[in-house]
Protein backbone atom coordinates (compact mmCIF):
# COMPACT_ATOMS: atom_id res chain seq x y z
CA UNK A 1 0.00 0.00 0.00
CA UNK A 2 3.37 2.24 0.70
CA UNK A 3 3.22 2.84 -2.77
CA UNK A 4 -0.01 4.51 -3.01
CA UNK A 5 0.89 7.03 -0.58
CA UNK A 6 1.58 10.46 -1.55
CA UNK A 7 2.69 13.44 0.17
CA UNK A 8 -1.26 14.91 -0.27
CA UNK A 9 -2.14 11.86 2.52
CA UNK A 10 1.23 11.06 4.55
CA UNK A 11 -0.72 13.80 6.62
CA UNK A 12 -3.01 11.53 7.09
CA UNK A 13 -4.22 8.66 9.35
CA UNK A 14 -2.19 6.29 8.66
CA UNK A 15 -3.89 4.10 5.96
CA UNK A 16 -5.63 0.65 6.26
CA UNK A 17 -5.30 -2.17 3.47
CA UNK A 18 -7.96 -2.31 0.78
CA UNK A 19 -10.09 -4.78 2.70
CA UNK A 20 -10.35 -2.67 5.82
CA UNK A 21 -11.07 0.75 3.84
CA UNK A 22 -14.03 -1.19 2.11
CA UNK A 23 -15.28 -2.63 4.93
CA UNK A 24 -14.92 1.13 6.78
CA UNK A 25 -16.95 2.37 3.53
CA UNK A 26 -19.55 0.12 3.89
CA UNK A 27 -20.04 0.31 7.65
CA UNK A 28 -20.08 4.06 7.51
CA UNK A 29 -23.19 3.72 4.65
CA UNK A 30 -24.78 0.98 6.57
CA UNK A 31 -24.69 3.50 9.82
CA UNK A 32 -25.96 6.37 7.23
CA UNK A 33 -29.32 3.86 6.17
CA UNK A 34 -29.70 2.59 9.83
CA UNK A 35 -29.78 6.17 11.09
CA UNK A 36 -32.86 6.44 8.99
CA UNK A 37 -34.37 2.91 9.85
CA UNK A 38 -34.39 3.59 13.33
CA UNK A 39 -37.27 6.03 13.65
CA UNK A 40 -39.43 4.32 10.93
CA UNK A 41 -38.71 0.68 13.49
CA UNK A 42 -40.88 3.64 16.25
CA UNK A 43 -43.35 4.87 14.01
CA UNK A 44 -44.61 1.31 13.22
CA UNK A 45 -44.32 0.11 16.49
CA UNK A 46 -46.44 3.53 17.89
CA UNK A 47 -49.01 2.73 15.36
CA UNK A 48 -49.05 -0.82 15.61
CA UNK A 49 -49.69 -0.15 19.31
CA UNK A 50 -52.86 2.22 18.89
CA UNK A 51 -54.27 -0.20 15.33
CA UNK A 52 -53.97 -3.40 18.08
CA UNK A 53 -54.93 -1.64 21.57
CA UNK A 54 -57.35 1.13 19.87
CA UNK A 55 -58.94 -1.65 17.79
CA UNK A 56 -59.59 -4.03 20.66
CA UNK A 57 -60.94 -1.02 22.58
CA UNK A 58 -63.94 -0.74 20.23
CA UNK A 59 -64.25 -4.26 19.78
CA UNK A 60 -64.76 -4.55 23.52
CA UNK A 61 -66.70 -1.19 23.94
CA UNK A 62 -69.38 -3.18 21.91
CA UNK A 63 -72.14 -5.39 23.23
CA UNK A 64 -71.96 -7.88 20.23
CA UNK A 65 -68.16 -7.50 20.59
CA UNK A 66 -65.27 -9.26 22.88
CA UNK A 67 -67.57 -11.84 24.75
CA UNK A 68 -65.00 -11.99 27.10
CA UNK A 69 -65.32 -8.48 28.90
CA UNK A 70 -66.88 -5.32 27.54
CA UNK A 71 -65.42 -1.88 28.28
CA UNK A 72 -68.02 1.14 28.60
CA UNK A 73 -68.11 3.11 25.22
CA UNK A 74 -67.86 6.32 27.32
CA UNK A 75 -64.03 4.53 27.44
CA UNK A 76 -63.11 2.68 24.50
CA UNK A 77 -63.97 5.94 21.71
CA UNK A 78 -61.99 8.22 23.59
CA UNK A 79 -59.46 6.01 24.47
CA UNK A 80 -59.05 4.95 20.50
CA UNK A 81 -59.15 8.93 19.30
CA UNK A 82 -56.29 9.57 22.15
CA UNK A 83 -54.39 6.74 20.39
CA UNK A 84 -55.16 7.99 17.11
CA UNK A 85 -53.62 11.84 17.81
CA UNK A 86 -50.61 10.56 19.63
CA UNK A 87 -49.54 8.17 16.67
CA UNK A 88 -50.32 11.10 14.16
CA UNK A 89 -48.49 13.59 16.96
CA UNK A 90 -45.27 11.45 16.75
CA UNK A 91 -45.72 10.76 13.13
CA UNK A 92 -44.90 14.55 12.18
CA UNK A 93 -42.72 15.10 14.43
CA UNK A 94 -40.58 11.26 13.58
CA UNK A 95 -40.78 11.85 10.08
CA UNK A 96 -39.79 15.31 9.84
CA UNK A 97 -36.59 14.45 12.09
CA UNK A 98 -35.79 11.63 9.45
CA UNK A 99 -34.22 13.46 6.73
CA UNK A 100 -33.42 16.83 8.83
CA UNK A 101 -29.93 18.58 7.86
CA UNK A 102 -30.92 17.63 3.79
CA UNK A 103 -32.78 19.68 1.13
CA UNK A 104 -32.76 19.91 -2.13
CA UNK A 105 -35.16 17.38 -4.80
CA UNK A 106 -35.56 15.09 -2.02
CA UNK A 107 -37.16 17.62 0.27
CA UNK A 108 -39.97 17.98 -2.61
CA UNK A 109 -40.92 14.70 -2.21
CA UNK A 110 -41.22 14.25 1.63
CA UNK A 111 -43.00 17.05 1.53
CA UNK A 112 -45.60 16.23 -0.60
CA UNK A 113 -45.40 12.26 0.97
CA UNK A 114 -46.24 13.81 4.23
CA UNK A 115 -49.13 16.32 3.47
CA UNK A 116 -50.45 13.58 1.45
CA UNK A 117 -51.61 12.31 4.81
CA UNK A 118 -53.03 14.92 6.39
CA UNK A 119 -55.15 15.72 2.94
CA UNK A 120 -56.09 12.37 2.04
CA UNK A 121 -57.09 11.98 5.77
CA UNK A 122 -59.33 15.15 5.67
CA UNK A 123 -61.08 13.51 2.55
CA UNK A 124 -61.84 10.12 3.76
CA UNK A 125 -63.28 12.21 6.51
CA UNK A 126 -65.34 14.48 4.73
CA UNK A 127 -66.51 11.75 2.66
CA UNK A 128 -67.74 9.83 5.97
CA UNK A 129 -69.38 12.85 7.15
CA UNK A 130 -71.31 13.67 4.24
CA UNK A 131 -72.29 10.35 3.69
CA UNK A 132 -73.55 10.71 7.21
CA UNK A 133 -75.42 13.59 6.63
CA UNK A 134 -77.12 11.67 4.28
CA UNK A 135 -78.47 9.02 6.12
CA UNK A 136 -75.41 6.32 6.66
CA UNK A 137 -76.00 4.76 9.52
CA UNK A 138 -74.29 4.00 12.44
CA UNK A 139 -73.27 0.32 11.68
CA UNK A 140 -72.53 1.62 7.95
CA UNK A 141 -70.36 4.22 9.56
CA UNK A 142 -68.64 2.03 11.98
CA UNK A 143 -68.12 -0.27 8.69
CA UNK A 144 -67.04 2.83 6.36
CA UNK A 145 -64.47 4.96 8.86
CA UNK A 146 -61.79 1.98 9.96
CA UNK A 147 -62.03 0.63 6.30
CA UNK A 148 -61.41 4.26 4.72
CA UNK A 149 -58.35 5.21 7.16
CA UNK A 150 -57.11 1.75 6.60
CA UNK A 151 -57.53 2.21 2.45
CA UNK A 152 -55.56 5.42 2.52
CA UNK A 153 -53.10 4.08 4.78
CA UNK A 154 -52.33 1.30 2.41
CA UNK A 155 -52.26 3.79 -0.77
CA UNK A 156 -49.85 6.08 0.89
CA UNK A 157 -47.55 3.34 1.86
CA UNK A 158 -47.65 1.68 -2.10
CA UNK A 159 -46.25 5.71 -2.85
CA UNK A 160 -43.88 5.94 -0.34
CA UNK A 161 -42.69 2.03 -1.54
CA UNK A 162 -42.42 3.85 -4.93
CA UNK A 163 -41.01 6.67 -3.75
CA UNK A 164 -38.16 5.31 -1.59
CA UNK A 165 -38.22 1.89 -2.95
CA UNK A 166 -38.68 0.34 0.49
CA UNK A 167 -40.46 -2.93 0.98
CA UNK A 168 -41.62 -2.08 4.45
CA UNK A 169 -43.93 0.06 3.44
CA UNK A 170 -44.85 -2.23 0.01
CA UNK A 171 -45.66 -5.26 2.24
CA UNK A 172 -47.56 -2.88 4.69
CA UNK A 173 -49.28 -1.11 1.84
CA UNK A 174 -50.85 -4.27 1.04
CA UNK A 175 -51.61 -5.82 3.90
CA UNK A 176 -53.54 -2.72 4.81
CA UNK A 177 -55.25 -2.02 1.58
CA UNK A 178 -56.57 -6.32 1.88
CA UNK A 179 -58.02 -5.91 5.20
CA UNK A 180 -59.53 -2.70 4.72
CA UNK A 181 -61.44 -3.94 1.68
CA UNK A 182 -62.10 -7.48 3.12
CA UNK A 183 -62.95 -6.38 7.07
CA UNK A 184 -66.08 -4.85 6.11
CA UNK A 185 -67.61 -8.37 5.43
CA UNK A 186 -67.34 -9.35 8.81
CA UNK A 187 -69.82 -6.66 10.42
CA UNK A 188 -69.46 -4.34 13.04
CA UNK A 189 -67.86 -4.99 15.25
CA UNK A 190 -66.17 -8.13 14.10
CA UNK A 191 -64.17 -5.82 11.62
CA UNK A 192 -62.90 -4.02 14.37
CA UNK A 193 -60.99 -7.27 15.82
CA UNK A 194 -60.14 -7.52 12.28
CA UNK A 195 -58.10 -4.12 12.51
CA UNK A 196 -56.90 -5.37 15.73
CA UNK A 197 -55.32 -8.22 15.00
CA UNK A 198 -54.17 -8.18 10.94
CA UNK A 199 -53.78 -4.50 10.82
CA UNK A 200 -51.89 -3.89 14.56
CA UNK A 201 -50.42 -7.26 13.75
CA UNK A 202 -48.74 -6.39 10.66
CA UNK A 203 -47.54 -2.69 12.24
CA UNK A 204 -45.84 -4.51 15.48
CA UNK A 205 -44.35 -7.50 13.11
CA UNK A 206 -42.85 -5.18 10.97
CA UNK A 207 -41.66 -3.54 13.48
CA UNK A 208 -39.37 -6.04 15.13
CA UNK A 209 -38.34 -7.77 12.05
CA UNK A 210 -36.67 -4.20 11.24
CA UNK A 211 -35.77 -3.90 15.26
CA UNK A 212 -33.67 -7.27 14.66
CA UNK A 213 -32.37 -6.51 11.43
CA UNK A 214 -30.69 -3.19 12.83
CA UNK A 215 -29.80 -5.21 16.15
CA UNK A 216 -27.60 -7.56 13.88
CA UNK A 217 -25.85 -4.27 12.03
CA UNK A 218 -24.75 -3.40 15.34
CA UNK B 1 -4.89 -1.41 -11.48
CA UNK B 2 -4.59 2.29 -10.84
CA UNK B 3 -3.18 4.01 -8.05
CA UNK B 4 -5.87 4.57 -4.89
CA UNK B 5 -7.18 7.85 -5.03
CA UNK B 6 -5.18 10.02 -2.31
CA UNK B 7 -7.77 12.58 -2.03
CA UNK B 8 -10.21 9.71 -0.74
CA UNK B 9 -8.01 7.48 0.44
CA UNK B 10 -7.90 8.54 3.82
CA UNK B 11 -9.95 6.99 6.59
CA UNK B 12 -11.50 10.34 7.60
CA UNK B 13 -12.31 11.42 4.17
CA UNK B 14 -13.31 8.13 2.76
CA UNK B 15 -16.21 8.26 5.62
CA UNK B 16 -16.86 11.71 4.33
CA UNK B 17 -17.09 10.52 0.89
CA UNK B 18 -19.29 7.62 1.33
CA UNK B 19 -21.73 9.42 3.63
CA UNK B 20 -22.26 12.33 1.06
CA UNK B 21 -23.01 10.15 -1.37
CA UNK B 22 -25.96 8.34 0.26
CA UNK B 23 -27.43 11.41 -0.44
CA UNK B 24 -29.48 11.43 -3.61
CA UNK B 25 -27.94 13.24 -6.69
CA UNK B 26 -29.74 16.94 -6.24
CA UNK B 27 -29.89 16.99 -2.43
CA UNK B 28 -27.16 19.09 -0.08
CA UNK B 29 -26.52 18.31 3.90
CA UNK B 30 -25.90 20.78 6.21
CA UNK B 31 -22.75 20.56 8.32
CA UNK B 32 -24.07 19.81 11.55
CA UNK B 33 -26.01 16.88 10.67
CA UNK B 34 -22.93 15.69 8.44
CA UNK B 35 -20.97 16.04 11.46
CA UNK B 36 -23.77 13.97 13.70
CA UNK B 37 -23.63 11.09 11.34
CA UNK B 38 -19.72 10.93 11.35
CA UNK B 39 -18.82 11.68 14.84
CA UNK B 40 -16.21 13.69 13.78
CA UNK B 41 -15.38 17.19 15.66
CA UNK B 42 -16.15 20.66 13.67
CA UNK B 43 -12.52 20.99 13.32
CA UNK B 44 -11.57 17.71 11.85
CA UNK B 45 -14.86 17.86 9.55
CA UNK B 46 -13.65 21.22 8.11
CA UNK B 47 -9.80 20.29 7.82
CA UNK B 48 -11.05 17.13 5.26
CA UNK B 49 -13.59 19.09 3.79
CA UNK B 50 -11.74 21.88 2.77
CA UNK B 51 -9.14 18.77 1.16
CA UNK B 52 -12.03 17.90 -0.68
CA UNK B 53 -13.12 21.32 -2.35
CA UNK B 54 -9.85 21.91 -3.04
CA UNK B 55 -9.77 18.74 -5.39
CA UNK B 56 -13.34 19.77 -6.60
CA UNK B 57 -14.87 16.63 -4.90
CA UNK B 58 -17.40 18.53 -2.93
CA UNK B 59 -19.60 21.80 -3.56
CA UNK B 60 -20.02 23.73 -0.27
CA UNK B 61 -22.83 25.97 -0.36
CA UNK B 62 -23.28 28.78 2.22
CA UNK B 63 -27.00 29.55 3.22
CA UNK B 64 -28.72 31.25 6.23
CA UNK B 65 -31.92 30.16 8.39
CA UNK B 66 -33.13 32.67 9.35
CA UNK B 67 -30.17 34.42 10.92
CA UNK B 68 -27.91 31.85 11.50
CA UNK B 69 -25.61 30.69 8.57
CA UNK B 70 -25.20 27.02 7.59
CA UNK B 71 -22.95 25.32 5.33
CA UNK B 72 -24.42 22.80 3.03
CA UNK B 73 -22.63 20.12 1.07
CA UNK B 74 -22.98 17.60 -1.35
CA UNK B 75 -20.50 15.68 -3.86
CA UNK B 76 -19.76 17.62 -6.51
CA UNK B 77 -20.49 15.29 -10.38
CA UNK B 78 -16.39 14.66 -10.38
CA UNK B 79 -16.75 13.36 -6.54
CA UNK B 80 -19.28 10.90 -7.12
CA UNK B 81 -17.42 9.69 -9.84
CA UNK B 82 -14.31 9.46 -7.68
CA UNK B 83 -16.01 7.82 -4.95
CA UNK B 84 -17.75 5.27 -7.50
CA UNK B 85 -14.14 4.82 -9.12
CA UNK B 86 -12.48 4.80 -5.94
CA UNK B 87 -14.46 1.49 -4.78
CA UNK B 88 -14.64 -0.16 -8.03
CA UNK B 89 -10.70 0.05 -7.74
CA UNK B 90 -10.91 -1.40 -3.86
CA UNK B 91 -13.21 -4.36 -4.97
CA UNK B 92 -10.92 -5.06 -7.84
CA UNK B 93 -7.59 -5.09 -5.36
CA UNK B 94 -9.75 -7.81 -3.73
CA UNK B 95 -10.75 -9.70 -6.81
CA UNK B 96 -14.28 -9.08 -6.55
CA UNK B 97 -16.43 -7.92 -9.33
CA UNK B 98 -19.33 -5.42 -8.80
Amino acid sequence: MDDNRTPATALDEPLGDPREMLAMLEEQQRRVADSQIAPVVWLYFIWGVAWFVGFLALWSGDVDGNPWFTIPAGVATPLFIVLLVISIVSSAVIGLRINRGVRGMSSFSGAVYGLSWSVCGTAFGLLGTALISHGMSTDLANLFFPSGFALMCGTIYLGGAALWRDKSQLVLGLVMLVVGAAAPFAGSPGNDLVFALVGGGAFLVTAAVMAARLRRNR
Amino acid sequence: MDELDPVIHASARLKITATLATLEVGDQIAFPRLQELLGMTAGNLSTHLRKLEDAGYVDVVKSHQGRSPVTYLALSRTGRRAFEDYREALRGLLGESS
